[in-house]
C-alpha cells in the first residue's frame, strides 16, 4: 500500500492518489486538516442515525440509576465518568442488593470484556499517537464506534493514518453528548415516574437488543443458552455469584460447541 | 448500600472502563493474548449479558416466576422477536415497554 494514499476518500478501499506527494509542507498541513474535516463529516453522516437511540438509552440509564436508589450527585458522577451503559445496567441491581465491591468490579469487568476485543481491533490504527491521546480515544471506543470504524478502516489500512482521527471523533463525540444529555434528562425525570411503570425494564430490553447481534454463530448461541440457564438455576447463591459462575460455564459451553461444530465440518 | 460504597463502586466502574477500553491502546504493542484465550473471551460478553437478562425476566420481586402470567418474561420475548425482525434498538425498547405495560395491566 502507498503511504500517500488518500484515506479521506469515502470508499473502504482507498484509491491511490499521489497528486499531493510533492506539495510544500504548509500546503500539506492545510490539506491534512481538510482530510480530517471531510473524514469528520463522513463519520457524522454514517453514524448520525444512531443518535436518537443513544439519547433514549441514556434517558433510560439515568432513570435506572435514580430508581436503584442512587442520589442525584452519584448518578451524575456515574454517567459522566463511567460511560459504559451495559456495565451500569448490570451493576445497578447489585448496588441495590448490597453486593460486595469485588463482585461489582468483576461483574463490570466481564460485561466490559467485549471492549478488550474492540480495542485490540481499533488500537493499532492509533499506535502513532502519544500515550495520553491513545488513552483518550480508547475511552470513547464503545459499541457504536466499533460498529462503524472497522467497516470504514479495515485492518489492512493500519499504516495509513489520514482521516482516521476525524472519522473516529465524529462517530464518538456526538454520541457521548447525546448519551449524557439523555442521562441527565433521565436523572431529573426519574422522580416523576411511578415505581409501578418499572422503567428499569427498558434497560433489560436494551440489553436484549445489544446481545442478539453478539450471537454470531451456533457456538455463541450455546454459550448464551447455557449461561442464562445457569444464572437462573444459581439465582439463590449469595453475592450474585451465579452471574460469574454462569459466564464461566457459558464460555466453556461455547468452546465445546465450537469443537463439535468443527468436527461436523471435517 | 451506604454512600461510601456507592462512590467506591463508581470509581471501580471507571477503572473497569479505562482498563478494558484503553488498555490495548496503551499496551497493545506489548501484549499478545494466546489465540485460544482470545477465542474464549469473544464469547464472554454475550454470556454475561444472558446471565444478567434471563434472571431478570424469570423473576418477580426476586422470586422465580416462570409462567405465562409474568409480564416481564412475555415482554422480553416479544422485545427479542421485535429486534430480530426490525434490528431497531429504540423501537425494541418502545415496543417492549408498551407490551410490558399492556400485560402488566391485563394479567
Amino acid at each position: 500500500m502507498n503511504k500517500e494514499t488518500d484515506a479521506g476518500d469515502s470508499r473502504p478501499d482507498p484509491v491511490v492518489n499521489v497528486a499531493n506527494a510533492g506539495a510544500p509542507a504548509a500546503a500539506a498541513v492545510l490539506s491534512a486538516r481538510r482530510i480530517e474535516k471531510e473524514a469528520f463529516q463522513e463519520g457524522w453522516r454514517a453514524s448520525a442515525s444512531t443518535i436518537p437511540a443513544v439519547a433514549a438509552w441514556g434517558v433510560v440509564s439515568g432513570m435506572a440509576m435514580v430508581k436503584s436508589g442512587m442520589t442525584l450527585w452519584q448518578s451524575l458522577a456515574m454517567t459522566l465518568t463511567v460511560y459504559a451503559g451495559s456495565a451500569q445496567f448490570a451493576v445497578l441491581p447489585l448496588l441495590a442488593a448490597h453486593t460486595p465491591l469485588i463482585v461489582i468490579f468483576l461483574t463490570a469487568m466481564i460485561v466490559n470484556l467485549r471492549f478488550v476485543i474492540f480495542s485490540a481491533a481499533v488500537a493499532p490504527h492509533f499506535a502513532h499517537l502519544p500515550w495520553y491521546r491513545r488513552v483518550w480515544y480508547g475511552y470513547f471506543n464503545g459499541d457504536i464506534s466499533m460498529g462503524f470504524f472497522p467497516r470504514r478502516f479495515p485492518a489492512h489500512t493500519v499504516h495509513q493514518p489520514a482521516g482516521k482521527i476525524g472519522f473516529f471523533e465524529a462517530i464518538c463525540y456526538p454520541g457521548w453528548f447525546a448519551w449524557q444529555i439523555g442521562a441527565i434528562v433521565g436523572i431529573l425525570l426519574a422522580s416523576q415516574i411511578p415505581e409501578s411503570w418499572n422503567i428499569g425494564f427498558a434497560g433489560t430490553l436494551a440489553l436484549i437488543a445489544i446481545t442478539i447481534p453478539m450471537i454470531i454463530n451456533r457456538a455463541a448461541l450455546a454459550g448464551v443458552v447455557v449461561s442464562g440457564a445457569v444464572a437462573v438455576a444459581a439465582i439463590s447463591l449469595p453475592y450474585r455469584l451465579g452471574l460469574l459462575l454462569a459466564v464461566v460455564i457459558g464460555m466453556a459451553a461455547a468452546m465445546v460447541a465450537d469443537k463439535f461444530i468443527d468436527k461436523e465440518k471435517e | 448500600m451506604n454512600a461510601f460504597d456507592v462512590w467506591v463502586s463508581i470509581v471501580l466502574l471507571v477503572v473497569s472502563t479505562l482498563v478494558t477500553r484503553s488498555g490495548f491502546f496503551l499496551f497493545g504493542h506489548a501484549v499478545k493474548l494466546p489465540p485460544k484465550l482470545q477465542h474464549a473471551l469473544g464469547y464472554a460478553p454475550a454470556a454475561a449479558m444472558a446471565a444478567i437478562i434471563l434472571p431478570d425476566l424469570v423473576t418477580t420481586n426476586g422470586a422465580i416466576d416462570i409462567n405465562w402470567a409474568n409480564p416481564k418474561l412475555l415482554a422480553g420475548i416479544g422485545g427479542g422477536v421485535f429486534f430480530l425482525v426490525t434490528r431497531h434498538l429504540l423501537g425494541t425498547i418502545v415496543a417492549g415497554m408498551a407490551l410490558f405495560t399492556v400485560l402488566r395491566l391485563a394479567l
